[in-house]
């Protein structure tokens, strides 16, 4: 006789609703797009240095907009302040959170300093009279030096920042992890996989997010989208998406086979996942859309290089990640403590804790990074002018030397379907218009050749 | 009754306490009417006759204070609004809870002893829990699962004749009174990030109202699911084993209202209590005793079948059995209860 009451809607509810499935989701978000911008910045990938400042932006708002979901989760939101003044620590892994966000924010300022600083000084020297230009010669902080040493000392700054904040981030992200790994009360949550598992479907949902905005954005401004750093992404995707699934299968075997898991994990683990109410999540959305299908549509070089596959297959990847979120922080509290049944778990449409309010999370978030979009000279590397645009593609590639001439016959003999050719032996890597790559070319060079480069941008800027 | 028995069982200290009621009460009664004397008799004896208490207290070793913890006001455990908080009064820890006991001065320590054996399910302790306490509908600081076990046995010679044969009744009912177990090294009060709940010296676990942020982290880390939400203030809420009544001498609410004494509160420093005894001669379990919580809640002869989803084919009060019951929606007044008119609330 099975029990009667299987999806019993019963008292022991799911305290931990959607906003704390979301929580761990944006603060993933905010790592995986901080560990994309490193790649660049600390791990050499120049090629990747174009679309570093729009993933440090994407990061810096959302690691702004995370703690919203958790203060709203709060059922005494006006006594946060608490968390300053009373702090638990080392004792309560969430009592660090104020203080590791703060550590993180100002590091994230920093960076973000030194990231635009020689842009920042462009664009208060361009444009002087406009409410974009003071906010520049503000945001310089009295620095408008843009020559080839101080531009040697940003990127210097950028990459200790970068050295730090990825441990930030993984702290930022990880002791999430901690929180519901170290739960022995919950038999699905306390594994000490759990940090891992979050860290490495983090940098896939990071990297998943900076792709799909970098093709959103060349897309809504018209710009040729550089496929070499899509296939890039799409390489470091599938690399971290094989670790996802590798640590996916740990957690699998060492919790849903009887033999190799306390009988706690398994019954919990084989009811919800493989026969009860999140089957269709875990198999097939955390599993299916989120790795399997990703893994097989990004197997080869080609299919990496195929924008509407990149998009798509990010899209997925960022659902895949969700559900993820969604299996672990729901299907943890479905798996009742005391009694022998499945517990609830409701979602409500409006009000507290609901999906209208994960929805307004999200929308600041976008809300803050279409600001910092509109405020940061992040536009340096990322513009390149499409192919029908006419004039300004020849202005672009006369503007930048080398970089953006090798960047430029690249996406060309792509779009037509010729096999890549490697770039020029006498020009630099591809893709170092960023203001701190710079430094790499000759000092008279680029102050000679950089007024024209900054003033023919920002006139397309504003038009 | 075990703390009255303790205070018996000392005869000198008897007589000087009746003589320290007889004086206040032959006080009290030249000021006037009955209902004053009813009240001052109760009251705190007079500064001069506590010197003379505390004098006797000096006297003996520090933890013969368990005889009548009502009148040991040094103990920080009588002023209950102004001294709970206080942790000079009344040492409170938030973690590292092996200094209770060792370097935390610690004269009772208040346990609770489930007889199993005795109890019948007829939830009269939540009922006077829920009243004691206030706690708002939909949710319980104390419950009692009610479960049958077993299953009906095909039996060519049962007494039970269906369609489908004969059977033999090999169901019984299982009852199992549940509360929070004030651990002595309880996860939710580790886990709390701005330090609002708390274990007192004597053992009680509990949450300062005023400080709790809601963050629901506590309710989490509880792995017998004795906290909660309070739906009305919006906080963590828990049981505090009655400590208001505790401190002043007498039994939690859903003690007191046992009809069967299967519930036994006392104090486990105290080798003559009544929970002593029992846990000295009789077999005594905790729940999830493989976490290491360290539960101060102790059963008798606890059925392990109620937690064995094979086994459970029932539940017969499903409202406090956490499951299948009414939803909380219903229950808050959110929607309409059978019979409600529909009126506002």
């Amino acid at each position: 006789m099975p029990p009667t009451n299987y999806y019993g809607t019963g008292l022991e509810q799911g305290y931990w609703g959607l906003m704390i499935v979301t929580y761990p989701y944006i603060s993933g978000l905010v790592a995986g797009s901080f560990v994309v911008a490193t790649l660049s910045q600390l791990f050499g990938r120049k090629r990747l240095a174009p679309i570093a400042p729009l993933a440090a932006i994407l990061s810096f708002a959302l690691l702004l907009a995370a703690p919203l979901t958790i203060w709203g989760d709060a059922r005494q939101p006006s006594r946060v302040y608490e968390l300053l003044t009373r702090m638990h620590v080392p004792y309560s892994p969430m009592a660090l959170f104020l203080l590791i966000w703060i550590a993180y924010v100002i590091l994230m300022l920093v960076e973000l300093y030194a990231v635009f600083r020689a842009g920042n000084a462009e664009r208060a020297a361009w444009q002087s009279r406009s409410l974009k230009g003071k906010i520049s010669s503000v945001l310089t902080l009295g620095v408008r030096d843009t020559s080839a040493t101080s531009l040697r000392r940003d990127e210097r700054i950028v990459r200790w920042t970068a050295g730090i904040g990825i441990l930030l981030a993984f702290l930022f992200h990880g002791y999430i992890g901690f929180i519901f790994g170290s739960m022995k009360a919950r038999a699905l949550w306390s594994t000490p996989l759990m940090p891992v598992l979050f860290i490495v479907s983090a940098i896939v949902s990071g990297i998943a997010l900076v792709q799909l905005v970098y093709l959103a954005v060349s897309k809504w401004y018209g710009w040729t989208i550089d496929r070499e750093i899509v296939a890039e992404l799409n390489a470091w995707l599938v690399g971290t998406i094989l670790l996802d699934l590798y640590l996916d299968v740990v957690d699998l075997v060492t919790s849903g086979v009887r033999g190799y898991a306390p009988e706690e994990t398994f019954e919990w683990f084989n009811r919800l996942y493989f026969h009860g109410p999140l089957i269709w999540t875990y198999f097939g959305l955390q599993l299916g859309i989120g790795i399997i299908i990703p893994l097989i549509a990004l197997m080869t070089r080609r299919s990496r290089l195929s924008i509407v596959n990149s998009a798509i297959m990010a899209f997925f990847v960022l659902v895949g990640v969700y559900a993820m979120r969604w299996n672990v922080v729901a299907g943890g509290q479905m798996a009742s403590k005391v009694t022998n049944d499945v517990v609830s778990y409701p979602i409500v449409g409006t009000g507290y804790d609901s999906v209208q309010t994960v929805v307004g999370v999200f929308a600041i978030a976008l809300l803050l990074f279409l600001f910092f979009m509109w405020g940061a000279p992040w536009r340096t590397g990322v513009e390149q002018p499409s192919e029908g645009s006419g004039g300004s593609s020849g202005i672009a590639s006369t503007a930048v030397p080398g970089a953006s001439t090798v960047t430029e016959q690249e996406v060309q003999s792509t779009t037509q379907g010729i096999p890549l050719t490697p770039p020029l032996p006498g020009s630099n890597s591809p893709g170092t218009s960023n203001s701190f790559n710079r430094a790499s070319n000759g000092e008279k060079e680029l102050q000679s050749l950089y007024p024209s480069v900054t003033n023919t941008q920002t006139q397309r800027g504003r038009s | 009754m075990p703390i009255s028995k303790q205070a018996v069982s000392r005869r000198s200290f008897l007589g000087m306490l009746s003589a320290t009621a007889a004086a206040v009460g032959g006080s009290v009664s030249l000021l006037g009417s009955k209902t004053a004397r009813a009240i001052r008799v109760v009251a705190r004896p007079s500064a001069a006759q506590m010197q003379r208490l505390l004098a006797y207290y000096k006297t003996k070793p520090r933890w013969a204070s368990w005889l009548v913890p009502e009148l040991n006001v040094n103990d920080g455990w009588q002023r209950w609004m102004r001294t709970i908080l206080n942790s000079k009064s009344l040492p409170i820890v938030h973690d590292n809870f092996s200094r209770i006991g060792t370097t935390i001065r610690q004269p009772h320590h208040w346990v609770m002893v489930i007889d199993e054996r005795r109890c019948v399910g007829c939830q009269a302790c939540v009922v006077a829990c829920k009243d004691e306490n206030n706690v708002p509908v939909g949710v319980y600081r104390t419950w009692v699962d009610v479960v049958e076990i077993g299953q009906m046995v095909p039996d060519p010679t049962g007494a039970i004749v269906t369609d489908h044969g004969r059977f033999t009744n090999n169901i019984k009912r299982s009852s199992m009174p549940l509360i929070c177990n004030h651990c002595d090294h309880p996860p939710c009060v580790e886990v709390c990030p701005v330090k609002a709940t708390f274990k007192r010296a004597d053992g009680i676990v509990m949450i300062d109202y005023d400080l709790c942020i809601g963050c629901g982290y506590c309710i989490q880390a509880c792995p017998y699911n004795a906290r909660f939400f309070n739906p009305v203030q919006q906080t963590a809420d828990k049981c505090t084993f009655c400590a208001h009544r505790v401190d002043r001498g007498l039994l939690p609410a859903c003690v007191t209202s046992c009809p069967t004494h299967a519930r036994v509160f006392g104090d486990k420093n105290d080798p003559t209590s009544e929970v002593s005894k029992l846990i000295s001669t009789t077999p005594t379990t905790v729940l999830k005793e493989d976490l290491g919580t360290h539960p101060q809640v102790f059963y008798i002869n606890r059925e392990q079948e109620v937690y064995d989803k094979n086994s459970v084919k029932n539940t017969v009060y499903p409202y406090t059995a956490n499951l299948n019951s009414t939803e909380y929606a219903t229950l808050s007044g959110n929607a309409p209860l059978p019979g409600d008119t529909g009126g506002q609330r």
